[in-house]
This record gives structure tokens, sequence and C-alpha cells, in this order.
């Protein structure tokens, strides 16, 4: 089956129309950034520095107090939406594979994006950043990625989401929306990379994929495990307790993500990999109180 | 230790391909994952325990081995020395005589018997041998020698009951047989003790006696007997015996029917050790079934009832062919089951089983059938006839032949008998003191017989004497077969000969009291049957009858009456110091063969081994 058929299309087109409807200006289009500038919404004062605009000194404060401050306002700009897709080989697990998943979610996020005159770009990673969607705006740009989008392939081994941000940040851009969409199985965590995304000033996003077996396995015995990321082989012998030990330690994983999340106040979606990806986009909608 | 089957040992050879698939080690299944986060957490908190993993893994394989180990040796029967020296032969006597019938124990004396006996099977030790022996009615090898306790638990069960004697001193002799002169013989004997010689059997040093039963009154049946009565032709005689085997008073009631036609009752009160007996005199011309009855509960049944077979007396044809002879019409016309008819001539033939009586015959020929003749008038083909005896004097009497039954002619005066020369062979029964025969039969084969009185009846004193009318009777019954014989009632465990029709049917059955048939052997026209185990009526029939119509049809002749009559067997006071039977339970405690042993240790390292795998999966 195409990753993007007439029917995911259908689903795209429908998204859009319930996005606009009640999504607008809540999750993407006409965001406050944290950008300062012409608009008309007074946002704080702070002190005159030679060169400044006088038009912008507040005459009251100075007539009260005797100071010379700046009046700031709040500028509007079209949000910056970043996309950053996990391609490593862990990706690849699973039935369905979540890439799939992965790949038509950040296709529908970026069709609701272009429709409301949003920039979106595309950040595909595994170990380190291996492909890009440079930052697009407009309907029109859609069957690119798509195109783009489905011309990827698995790639790289463990996967690194801290040198991979690091990499990110460090470009010159816009602050905006990062959308992070993988199964976070990082083995030097993943917070360490959603950390510098927070501090750099970008509104992480995380969009959490995972496979039932990944969750719940079933193997006994003596096995060879199989690590399809870097390929290395562990023999164990794998008992009902060991099972047991590791739904465990899934959870305990999965509810860590949750806590961080919480704490940091980042929009946090977590599903399995069969789900419709239109239903975990309302579910996200659902998530940020769009649609009830 | 030694080895049975020492061959077995090459089974140890399956030891190298377990210790090459160790060593190969069985390709291990692969198991991609998205990721081994989890699993590096699990494994390395654990690995303080990945040597004891390594060495779990070795030790399935020792398991493994021994557990092959284990199973070669047991299949090689291994054996210490001193298990062959010490393996007993074991003879186990059941009795199952008639008073094990008893149920003064439940289920009865022959079950308790049994039950011990199971327990005496259970305690075998491996290599103990045992054969099991019946002493009942015949000394019968139940079970030759054997270990296999299956099947000495199956032959043990399989024993009956039988209302015969006791056999006990053949037992043990045949035991004693059996065992040989091995010196750990035992010979076990399980009965109630009614039977003879029992101080000298059951102090033998060789014999354990285990006493079943307890001291137990009785009142039974030990004798009747029937037999037709001597003078009257259709009357009878009943002996009947019955006796207290108790230690109080009872008062009872015997019951006698014929045919299920009640006979006689007679009320009883017998003092304790009190025999009765008393001779019934009755008659009638039908034989049947004759059964006693004791109106009497108790502990022992079979001697309750006994039974007799009397011989029936059916109508004879006899065609008198005399002239004026009264002596000889009366005694003929008394006789009850006497059908007379006179006749001018004598008829070409006789019927079968009617008799042709030619007084003064002076015919040159005798028709075919059963012929009397007195006094013959002329010579036949079978005799010439000279001149008249004036006085003839017996001197030899054939005593043995049933004519003569009960008759003596001795000094009988029997003027102007005629001479008589047989021509062909003859049986003189009385012979004159010159040599000629007064008394003769003649055997013309399947022209019937000829009986010859060459007596003159109207001159001598021989119709007036009381042998006349008993000798014409005992014609009329020699002329009659069989019939009208006595059959006497025999005793459990007794044999019999019984004659049987060559013409009849091609094969015979014996059909016992409880209605089983056996197919009988039969030899020169007679059958042999028995040993009798069972009290009753017994039966020789033609295989070919089948239905209860034809089952009626059956002769009296061919029924014998078998009945216990034995006071040995219906006292049953009999107290004996008997072996505590505990002990010989005790005796195999733990007895199992090495091999068995082997196979439970390999049982356990199967379980270890089980274990093992289990901690491999389950954890």
């Amino acid at each position: 089956m195409a990753l993007f058929g007439s029917d995911f299309l259908r689903k795209l087109e429908y998204l859009s129309l319930v996005s606009r409807r009640t999504f607008r200006g809540q999750l993407l289009a006409q965001r406050r950034t944290m950008q300062h500038g012409g608009g008309i919404e007074f946002s704080d004062h702070r002190d005159y520095a030679p060169g400044d605009d006088f038009r912008h000194l507040d005459w009251n404060v100075f007539a009260r107090h005797d100071e010379l401050l700046l009046k700031r306002f709040q500028q509007e700009e079209d949000l910056h939406v970043y996309l950053l897709l996990d391609a490593s080989k862990s990706m690849g697990f699973g039935n369905p594979p979540k890439f799939d998943l992965a790949r038509r979610l950040a296709a529908a996020l970026a069709y609701i994006a272009l429709a409301d005159l949003d920039r979106i770009a595309l950040t595909v990673f595994a170990d380190t950043i291996v492909d890009d969607f440079p930052l697009a705006r407009g309907k029109a740009r859609i069957l690119t990625l798509m195109a783009f989008l489905e011309g990827l392939e698995l790639r790289g081994r463990d996967t690194d989401l801290r040198g991979v941000v690091r990499s990110f940040v460090h470009r010159s851009q816009r602050r905006g929306l990062a959308i992070v969409i993988s199964d976070l199985f990082d083995p030097k965590g993943y917070a360490g990379g959603i950390d510098l995304l927070r501090h750099h000033g970008y509104e992480p996003h995380l969009l959490q994929l995972h496979d039932h077996t990944e969750a719940n396995p079933t193997m006994l015995g003596d096995v060879e495990l199989e690590d399809i990321e870097n390929g290395s082989v562990r023999k164990v012998t794998v008992t009902e307790a060991n099972l047991r030990h590791y739904r465990q330690l899934f959870e305990d994983f999965q509810k860590g993500v949750d806590d961080y999340s919480h704490r940091y106040g980042i929009g946090h979606t977590r599903s399995t990999a069969d789900v419709p990806f239109d239903d975990l986009i309302l579910r996200m909608m659902r998530a940020q109180g769009a649609v009830r | 230790m030694n080895l049975t089957s020492p061959s077995a040992l090459g089974w140890l050879a399956l030891a190298l391909p377990i210790v090459i698939l160790y060593v190969l080690k069985i390709r291990m299944r692969r198991v991609p994952v998205s990721t081994v986060l989890f699993w590096q957490q699990i494994f390395d908190e654990h690995q303080p325990r990945s040597l004891w993993q390594k060495l779990r893994h070795l030790l399935s394989l020792l398991v493994q081995l021994a557990f092959l180990a284990l199973l070669v040796l047991a299949l090689t029967k291994p054996y210490f020395p001193w298990e062959s020296t010490a393996a007993r032969r074991v003879a186990l006597i059941v009795d199952n005589s008639a008073s094990m019938n008893a149920t003064d124990v439940a289920p009865d004396r022959l079950g308790q018997a049994k039950t011990i006996g199971q327990g005496i099977i259970d305690a075998l030790r491996h290599r103990d041998e045992m054969t099991i022996i019946t002493a009942g009615t015949a000394p019968r090898v139940a079970c030759g020698l054997t270990g296999h306790q299956r099947t000495l638990r199956g032959a043990l069960a399989d024993i009956e009951a039988t209302d015969g004697p006791t056999r006990v001193a053949e037992a043990v002799t045949l035991a004693r047989r059996l065992i040989g002169d091995r010196d750990q013989g035992e010979i076990i004997l399980l009965s109630d003790g009614c039977f003879e010689d029992d101080e000298e059997i059951i102090g033998a040093e060789d014999l354990q006696f285990v006493s079943i039963g307890k001291a137990t009154d009785n009142v039974g049946i030990t004798q009747l007997q029937v037999r037709r009565s001597l003078g009257d032709p259709i009357g009878y005689e009943i002996l009947t015996q019955v006796s207290n085997l108790g230690e109080s008073e009872v008062s009872c009631r015997l019951e006698i029917d014929l045919n299920e036609e009640i006979v006689d009752v007679v009320p009883l009160t017998l003092a304790p050790g009190e025999t009765w007996s008393r001779v019934f005199e009755k008659t009638s011309a039908l034989g049947g079934r004759l059964v006693a009855r004791l109106n009497h509960t108790d502990r022992f049944a079979p001697d309750n009832q006994a039974y007799a077979v009397l011989p029936d007396r059916p109508p004879q044809e006899v065609f008198l062919v005399a002239k004026d002879n009264l002596f000889l019409q009366k005694v003929l016309e008394a006789h009850p089951v006497v059908r007379l008819s006179l006749a001018e001539r004598p008829p070409e033939t006789v019927p079968p089983g009617a008799v042709l009586v030619l007084h003064r015959h002076a015919g040159n020929t005798l028709p075919t059938g059963n012929v009397l003749v007195i006094e013959p008038g002329g010579s036949t083909p079978l005799w010439t006839l000279g001149e008249t005896l004036s006085n003839p004097i017996v001197v030899k009497e054939e005593r043995s032949s049933p004519l003569l039954r009960h008759v003596r002619l001795n000094n009988v005066l029997m003027p102007e008998a005629r001479r008589l020369e047989p021509l062909t062979d003859a049986d003189v029964l009385v012979e004159s003191v010159s040599g000629d025969p007064l008394y003769l039969t003649f055997d013309r084969g399947d022209e019937g017989k000829a009986l010859v009185l060459t007596v003159n009846l109207d001159k001598g004193d021989l119709p007036l004497r009381t042998a006349f009318p008993i000798l014409v009777t005992n014609a009329l019954h020699w002329f009659a077969g069989d019939q009208g014989e006595l059959r006497e009632s025999l005793t459990t465990g007794s044999l019999t000969e019984i004659p049987i029709p060559s013409t009849e049917a091609a094969t015979w059955n014996l059909v016992d009291p409880r209605g089983e048939e056996l197919a009988l052997s039969i030899a020169d026209g007679k059958a042999t049957i028995g040993p009798l185990d069972h009290a009753g009526i017994w039966t020789v029939r033609p295989s070919s009858i089948e239905s209860a119509e034809d089952e009626k049809r059956v002769e009296p002749a061919r029924m014998i009456a078998c009945n216990l009559a034995s006071k040995r067997e219906s006292d049953l006071r009999v107290p004996r110091a008997s072996l505590d039977e505990s002990a010989l339970l005790r005796a195999g405690w733990g007895g199992r063969p090495l091999w068995f042993y082997l196979v439970v240790l390999a049982w356990l390292l199967v379980t270890a081994e089980w274990w093992l795998y289990q901690r491999r999966w389950i954890g």
C-alpha cells in the first residue's frame, strides 16, 4: 500500500478543515512568538539605550517618574514549525513499522501548518542529521514534502538526539515549534536533546511511537537478542521473571517521558504504531483542547 | 554386584550424541529487538548470577548423562550376590473346601483367606518365588512358581469356592514337591482347620498355618440316600441324617420333596452334638430329584440342602404265551409296573422294551426281542432239548448276577426239569449237580436277550416260594436294562463312571449344579466324572440339548446327586493356634529389585532437569 495514497490525501483535507474551524490560532497559526517588534500589543518596558527609536519611549512614565523607558510590543509573525523525524533503524520495528506512521504524521502536521500559512521544515535524524527538507511555505509544497518523505530510508546506528539537536539549534533560523516524532529509544537519553531545544527557545512537542511487542515481548528461553539499530547481539536466557521485569522497565520509561513532559509543560502524545494517523492527530487536538 | 544383562551397557553409546549436541549447542533463536536498553538493565543487574547460569547448562548436561547412566544400569538388571541366595520359594496353600464357604467372617472364610493371601503376595521380595495351591476337593496348582506378583494376584483372585472336602495333606505334599530341597522354602497354609491329621500337618517345621474364621455352631444334613424298595417294585426308602454340630440345642424342620412335591416334613429338636437319622419308606413309580431341606438359618449353607436321584419305574409291556399257568399269570399281574397281555401265539417280533414270556414253547425259533422261556417245549437254534431231569439238585448259583439277587434256589424242588444243551455261548446262572443248566441266558446280539428257566412250574414248589416273584421281578429288571437301578448319592470330591448309550448322540456334556457345561470324554461307552466339586444335581446330557423343554426330558438315570455329607466339613467348631499373619506381611518391606531404585533415581534426575529447564524459562 502506498504511504500517501488518495485515502491519505482525503483524510488530510478533512483534518485541514477541522483545524481551520476549531484549531486555527490555537496550535499552529497565529501563534504568538516571543519576537518583540512592531506589533500593536504591549508586551513590557525596557531601559532606553542610545539609538533606540524615540517613538517607542513611554512618555507617560517619563512624565511621572522621570525615567526613560522604552515600550515593547509583541510582534505577530507566522509560525515556524520544525518537524524532527527519527529515521533510525529502531523506527523500522513493528508491524506496521513505526516509521510509516511517523512519516504520515509528519505529512499531516506539515499539511495543516502549510494550510494555515505557516512555515514548515523537516529534519530527518538518526545518530546525526541525515536529511533535511528546507523551510517551506504554501500548500503547494505538500506534494514535494510527501515525495521527500516517501524517499526516506532508515539509516544510522544508535540514535543520538542530543547530538542531533545540538546541530539543529546552531543553525541560524527562527525559533518555533519543534515537533519530535520518535520512539525516544536513545541510549544516551532523550531528555538531553529536548532540554537543548527548550534552552534555545524552541517549543518542543513529543510524538512518541512504539509497537505492541516492544511493550509486551513474549520470547522465552535461550535467545540471541539482536539490536536492529547497531546490529549487536546478546545471548541471554529469558525467563518469565525477566519478562515481568522488562514490562516494568518499559512502563517506567513511559512514565518517565510523561513526567518529563509534564514537568516542563511539553506537549506529549504517545501511541502505538497500529493506529490511524488521523485518529492520532485528532487526539493531539483534543489534548490541546481544540476539539472535544 | 552382578549384571543380569550386561549387553544392555551398549546403550551407554547414547551419551555420545548427548555430549555432541551439548558441545555443538543447538543454534539459538535470534530475536530482533528495537533496542536492548531495557534488556541491558535486566541482565546487567543479574550479572553476578551469570556464572550460575553457565553452570546450570553444564549441570543439565551432567544430569542428562547421569540419567542415561542410571537407565542403562537399570536395563542391565543388576543384583547383589546375596539376593539370589536369600531368595525364598513360597508355597501358598489356600483351602477352598466347603467349610471355607462359612460366612462367620466377612465376606466368607475363602474371601478372608484371599485378602490375607494378597497381602502375603505384596510382601514378596525381589527374586522370591511363589506357587499357589488349592486344597479343596482335589489339590490343584492354581499358579506355578513365579515371582510375578500380578500373575499371582490374578491366580489367587480366580480361586473359586467348592463344596468339596479339604485335602490339606495332599496339598502339603504337593507343595513340598514343588519347593524341593530349597533352604529358603516356606509353606503357608490358609485354612479354617477343618481337616484330618491336623496336628501333624500344622506342627511341621516348614509350614506356617494361618487360621481363618472362628468357632461357629452349625446344623447340617450329613447323609441323604434313596433306593428302590427290595420288595415293593414302586416303593423307595430314604435314609436321612441330620447333625447338630454346635454347642446349643437347635429346633428346626426337615422338608423332603420329590420333583418339588412335598414328600414329608419332620420337626426336629437336636441336642448339642446329636445326630438324628431315619429311614422313610415311600411309594412312587415316578423317579426324579429328591431334595431334603433343613429349615434353619446358620453361617454355613451348603449342608442345609441335600439331593438324591430316585430311579424311575416306567411301565413295562409283557406278552404272555402260556396255557393254563395261573402261577405265572398272577405273578406278572401282581407286578405294579407290568402291563400284561395274554396271547395265543408268540408274535414274530417283540416291541423294543417289551418282554415276551413263553411257557412250554414248542416252536423251533424264538422271535426277535427280549424273550423269557420257561420250561421250553422244543429245540431251537440256541439249544437242543433233551430228556427230563427227574429231580435235579442245585449246586451252583451265580450270586453276583442281578438275575439272582435276593434269590436262593439250592433247596427248591424242581422235578421234571428239562435237560437243555446250549448250542451257542450261554451264561449259566443255575446249574444242577449233573452239570445241566437250569437257568441260563443267551446273548443274541441285535436280536435281543433270551432267558431260559428249564423248571416245570406245575411239578415243583418254585411258584410257591417267595423267591419266584423276586426271580420274575429280577428278570423283568434285567430285560429293562439299567432302568430301576439305584444310583447312589455321591459325596463331593468323589469320582464316578456313568455308562453312555452309544446310539443317542455323538457328544455329551456334563452340566454342574450351577449350570456350567463341560464336554465329556467317553471311552468304552463310559464317561468318568469328577471329582465333583459342587453339591447338587449333576446332569449328563447330549450336547445337542438346547431348550428348556429338552432339558426336562433328561432321564433320571443320567442325573447324579452330589452332597457335602461330611461331618468334618460341617463341623465349624475348630479353634486353631494360628500364626499372626502380620508377621508374614512384614516380610517383604522394601523388597524391590535394584533396577527399581535406579529408575526411581533416574526419575528424580528427570525432575531436577525439568526444574532446571523451567528455571531457564520461568526464572
